[in-house]
């Protein structure tokens, strides 16, 4: 057990005493605890295996922020062991081990495999024969993995849920300089929201020894009305819209400022197998004694450049950790305080020098400390090895700037610092902290004041005092101290022996070697080096090895970091389940207020653009037959339903159709074709005339919106006095056809539907079953029918009514047998974007004789002159195949010419029908059509005429 | 007259398209003007600590276009049992109250619900982007914009009190969403009136209270 005594401000509650398994194996713990610093405690030093080689891992960051710790923990792969809390009795298991973590038969690939596993071997090895693909998939994926999804899909379902927040000022990040942003802000009176990826907010502070600081200005912050959301990191900057990911909450939140507080990242070493466990940041080791009360081990040597290391083996020194020895690549350590008390505390400082090598096979037993000529190596002589189980590293620390380029900043490569930093931020977006530069905590405390003070002024908050403090409040930042000076590490560091692995990214175990094997094929710049060797590409996303993986580049190709570059900065910020942004299973979908009762009626419902509509009821052959034998009902409530009136009424609709309106008499209907300017077909429906200012339009059901807009934006250009409304949902409508449905209405109307009284294409209102209704007397099955509309409040009512009275309901698949007969039109399918009127068989449409222009007017004159090459008709099969929708009709060359449309078996005609797109010479009855589908040649006979009551008596009786 | 077939009907019971819901949420029907309301569900007080929501979509609507009275976008305006609520400058929604002169009656074109509590505005956050703050939204404001991930709107009646306007067909889909949010705080489905008995119970003290003084 490596428990410290109680430490100040520690998280873990020693009071309870708590257990959980790992792989099977009960471990003590404490609430506070992560699974990582309670295995930790109870002695496991390994808790990974890397993704190629399988090389044993151990804690490195002790924030969630590598991936040298992920485990699984039931159905969900992928924890981060460091930064995951425990609860009593979970259940955690190793990833990417075989047997286990201790002893792991895939290590082979690190011993023997090399040669076969260069970098980019995936386009290299495993490739041929192609067709053993599937073998060597399955075996490369159960060789390197990091967790396994359940096998069942309810298993593996996560969902969230979404919530909008909208506010004044986000603050993303709650170390000290975020608390300060998101303080000030709210004591001016904005309304903020903080957002911070740990579980307790107060970043650094808490565990490099003043808590009490972080603890209060979070208390403080709270008490102002921010309202501070943990264990949430934001996941991008959106144009101003950052979504921020809390469990399973996806909050989306919309600020009208952006302080950035993201702070820094404190960067490994890169020398001789720098992955052993052991190996450690510097921060990481304090995170696990402050914060947890573990002794992170007994002999350590720290490695830095600069002070951070020092305040780090004091730290460490404190705690009771034997600090053998502390590398300071500075020449002169910095010349601060921290570097007298490290050598007063007796501890043998270093300067100029750096570890070369750490020593052990599963963990460290020893490191290698030794000052470095300027390509990295060891000077000859110089090197000392120090008996270790511990080396503690801090190679600088890089701004976490990446929510600051996604919002437009630019990355800026900053010699002093040797890092790149974050300039010319978006306009909206305020940096504070050390991310801005700012590093030690009342720094980085006035910069966070600052940036809260300047996003709540800009707002309008705060008075003119306010302003006068943030003046003195900014001269008081410019007159602060310049951070510590750091020394810029090697690419790598090394002595003179030839083994062991440097790697730049322990992620995707990618090595100093594989970056210079890379540039020497081509792949020699940063972009092209990241997708060749993967190198970033891990689940950390280069927060440890971007860094490395520049100066590695550069060091093989001789450019500086500047002229590298880095890749480009993408959410998400960490990784994400998918089930994150997948968010509630609900979809958008429109029913219509029959539609109950039709699943009542065992409807087998179906998507019909953005509605549910009824398919069929079970056998829609029979209900096809029973719309010709006696009397059918179908729902058609999902059609456009647009009222137009105004005494420019019809002059609007002779404007927008080819055919003429504005002639129509009240009480009568005409069918109507929607063309675009370039004369192609958009829609269709019928027209009513109510009175002489009112006319009703119907639409397809999928062209509603898009006609209501298209009326919209025309009548917004044209000044004409008209208005139109959208009823589409008002109202609800069936269609009822069949020779017993006049009997069937006359029985439900007051109105006189007899043959005389009521024609072909009259309207009429009158009730039906009681309710005030809108008939008119259209077909689109080929059998007498009528068209009933009415307020879709009483849509069950009326349906059970005709029902009730002998109508048999009947869905969309047999209404498509059915008006195939009648070689009705479905725009959309049977026309595409190129269709006009003349080539859909209806050239009577286009009424070119009017006065006025109409849309499409100019386009449909042309093709009124130049026939299309192709014209659709209809076609009976020869061989009662049922050819597949866009099956192919072949020219009389045998090339491609045309396509079919729509196909079914009629049971009523005892044929297979269809309409098709055919070569214009092809277009006349009697003709022989060659269709080509799946594979086989298939003759078919063109007709012209409706196959069933091709003159329209039946229709008109 | 010309659009009498978009009239109620005299003696049939009209139905809101989430009436299959509140049937199955266990709701006690009333017939009122015409329509099968849902006045009660159990539990009513335990959900209105955090949020309840009713289907208001029996109330009276028109849809009037031309020439308007001056309306202030974002904002509705009261004349008398009306509510005025401005879509553009030639077209407004009215809730309620007698169809003005030229109004189409458009009650069965929307749904509505009401939402009230103390957590309706992180109800509403569940599924619409319109900021409903109350720095933002006083009562009488009126945001038209998505809700639901659908055309529509939303009314601050009151203080914690909202009136949502959506696509009549998109009822069901409606419902379910906002059970769904409700449900996560432990709200649910009320009666038409629970969220506005505070009112109509005030009165009807006061009258009881004037008439035994």
């Amino acid at each position: 057990m490596s428990r410290l005594p109680a430490q100040p401000g520690e998280r873990i509650d020693r009071t309870r005493p708590i257990t959980f398994t790992f792989d099977g194996k009960t471990i003590p713990a404490y609430p506070g605890d992560t699974i990582a610093s309670a295995l930790y405690a109870h002695g496991r030093r390994t808790f990974s295996r890397s993704f190629k080689y399988h090389r044993p891992r151990g804690e490195l960051c002790g924030c969630g922020q590598c991936a040298n710790s992920l485990v699984q923990i039931g159905p969900r792969p992928g924890v981060r062991a460091c930064a995951e809390p425990v609860t009593d009795g979970l259940a955690v298991k190793h990833t990417n081990a075989r047997p286990g973590l201790d002893f792991d038969v895939m290590r082979a690939t690190d011993i023997a495999g090399g040669p076969f596993t260069p970098p980019g071997f995936y386009y290299k090895t495993f490739i041929r024969p192609r067709r053993l693909w599937p073998v060597y998939e399955k075996v490369l994926r159960a060789a390197a993995g990091l967790g396994v999804l359940p096998k069942h899909q309810d298993d593996r379902e996560w969902r969230t849920e979404y919530r909008r927040r909208h506010c004044d000022v986000l603050v993303i990040g709650g170390g000290v300089a975020g608390l300060a942003a998101a303080l000030r802000a709210a004591q001016l009176g904005a309304d903020v929201v903080l957002c911070d990826e740990d579980v307790e907010p107060g970043g650094a502070l808490l565990h490099e020894g003043d808590h009490p600081r972080a603890r209060a200005l979070v208390e403080a912050a709270r008490a102002a009305g921010v309202e501070i959301l943990s264990g949430a990191p934001a996941l991008g900057f959106f144009d101003g819209l950052v979504p921020v990911w809390q469990g399973d909450t996806l909050h989306q939140v919309r600020a009208t400022r952006h302080i950035a507080a993201t702070g820094t990242i404190e960067q490994p070493l890169v020398f001789p197998d720098n992955d052993l466990p052991g190996v450690m940041l510097a921060g990481g080791a304090r995170r696990l004694a402050a914060l947890y009360g573990v002794k992170p081990g007994n002999a350590a040597v720290v490695a830095t450049t600069g002070d951070r290391g020092l305040e780090a083996a004091l730290a460490l020194h404190a705690v009771g950790v034997r600090v053998a020895a502390v590398a300071d690549l500075r020449p002169d350590a910095g010349g601060g305080t921290f570097a007298a008390q490290i050598e007063a505390a007796g501890i043998e400082l270093m300067r100029g020098a750096t570890v070369v090598r750490a020593i052990g096979r599963q963990a460290v037993t020893g490191a290698v400390l030794a000052p470095i000529d300027a390509r990295g190596y060891a000077l000859e002589g110089h090197a000392r090895t120090f008996a270790c189980d511990l080396v503690a590293v801090s190679g600088g620390a890089i701004p976490s700037t990446s929510l600051l380029l996604q919002g437009g900043a630019k990355a800026r490569y900053d010699e002093a610092t040797g890092r790149f930093v974050a300039d010319g931020l978006h306009d909206l977006v305020l940096a504070a902290g050390s991310v801005a530069g700012h590093e030690d905590a009342d720094s980085a405390e006035l910069s966070g004041s600052v940036a809260g003070a300047e996003a709540a002024l800009a707002l309008g908050f705060g008075e003119a005092a306010d302003r006068a403090t943030l003046e003195q409040d900014q001269s008081r930042l410019r007159d602060r101290p310049a951070p510590s000076p750091v020394a810029t590490p090697p690419a790598v560091a090394r002595d003179r022996e030839k083994r062991g692995k440097a790697f730049v990214d322990l992620d995707e175990d990618v090595t100093v070697k594989d970056i210079g094997l890379a540039a020497a094929e081509g792949y020699d710049s940063i972009e092209l080096s990241k997708r060749y060797t993967t190198v970033t590409m891990g689940p950390s996303q280069g927060r440890f090895s971007q860094l490395a993986s520049i100066r590695a580049l550069g060091a093989h190709t001789g450019l500086t970091e500047s002229e590298v570059g880095m890749t480009t900065a993408r959410p998400p910020w960490v990784s994400v389940p998918m089930g994150v942004f997948a968010g509630r299973p609900f979809e958008p979908a429109k029913r219509s207020a029959i539609h109950g009762r039709q699943r009542e009626q065992n409807a087998t419902v179906r998507w019909a653009g953005d509605w549910r509509r009824a398919y069929d009821y079970g056998d829609p052959e029979a209900e096809a037959l029973a719309v010709h034998e006696g009397a059918g009902i179908i729902d058609v409530s999902t059609l456009g339903k647009l009222l137009v009136r105004g005494s420019g009424a019809g002059k609007l609709l002779d404007q927008l159709y080819p055919n003429r309106f504005s002639n129509l008499k009240p009480g009568r209907v005409r069918y109507g074709v929607m063309t675009s300017d370039a004369g192609r077909i958009m829609d269709d429906g019928t027209i009513c005339r109510l009175d002489d200012d009112s006319f009703y339009v119907t639409t397809t059901s999928a062209g509603a919106s898009a006609v209501e807009e298209w009326f919209g934006w025309w009548l917004a250009t044209w000044d004409i006095d008209a208005r139109v409304t959208d009823l589409t949902q008002s109202l609800a409508a069936v269609n009822l056809a069949g020779p017993k449905a006049r009997e069937i209405l006359a029985q439900l109307s007051d109105a006189d539907v007899s043959a005389d009284a009521f024609a072909y294409l009259d309207s009429r209102q009158a009730t039906v079953a009681g309710v005030p209704a809108l008939l008119l007397r259209i077909g689109f099955v080929g059998e007498v029918g009528y068209e009933i509309h009415f307020p879709a409040a009483y849509g069950e009512h009326v349906w059970d009514a005709l029902v009730a009275a002998g109508a048999r309901p009947f869905g969309l698949e047999p209404q498509r047998v059915l008006r195939l007969q009648k070689l009705h039109v479905i725009v959309g399918q049977d026309t595409d974007s190129e269709s006009t009127p003349y080539g859909a068989a209806m050239p009577w449409i286009v009424k070119l004789d009017k006065d006025e222009d109409f849309i499409g007017r100019w386009a449909l004159e042309h093709a009124a002159e130049h026939p299309a090459e192709t014209a659709l008709v209809g076609f009976t099969m020869s061989n009662g195949h049922v050819p597949t929708e866009g099956a192919v009709v072949m020219a009389q060359n045998g090339g491609p010419m045309g396509q079919v449309t729509s196909a079914r078996r009629s049971r009523q005609l005892g044929a297979v029908i269809g309409m098709a797109w055919v070569p214009a010479a092809l277009a006349e009855d009697g003709a022989t059509i060659t269709i080509s589908d799946e594979g086989a040649r298939h003759a078919a006979t063109v007709t012209t005429s409706p196959f069933f009551d091709p003159e329209g008596k039946v229709l008109r009786s | 007259m010309s659009f009498a077939f978009l009239s109620p009907a005299a003696d049939v019971v009209a139905r809101s398209p989430m009436e299959r819901q509140a049937r199955a949420a266990g709701a006690r029907f009333e017939l009122r003007d015409g329509w099968n309301v849902a006045v009660a569900y159990a539990g009513e007080e335990q959900k209105l600590r955090s949020v309840g929501f009713s289907d208001c979509s029996h109330l009276r609507k028109y849809e009037l276009q031309g020439d308007l009275p001056s309306l202030e976008f974002g904002r509705s305006t009261v004349d008398g049992d009306a509510t005025w609520l401005p879509m553009t400058r030639t077209r407004a929604l009215i809730l309620g109250g007698e169809p003005p002169a030229g109004a189409l009656e458009v009650t069965t074109g929307f749904g509505l619900l009401r939402l009230a509590g103390p957590l309706a505005r992180e109800t509403f956050a569940r599924f619409t982007a319109i900021d409903l703050r109350p720095q933002v939204v006083r009562p009488g404001d009126w945001r038209p914009g998505s809700v639901a991930r659908t055309p529509g709107g939303i009314l601050c009646e009151a203080e914690g009190r909202f009136l949502m306007l959506f696509g009549a067909a998109l009822g069901q889909y409606v419902w379910t969403v906002v059970a769904d949010a409700a449900g996560r705080f432990g709200g649910g489905a009320v009666g038409a009136d629970a969220l506005v008995r505070g009112e109509a119970g005030d009165e009807a003290s006061a009258e009881a209270g004037a008439a035994g003084a």
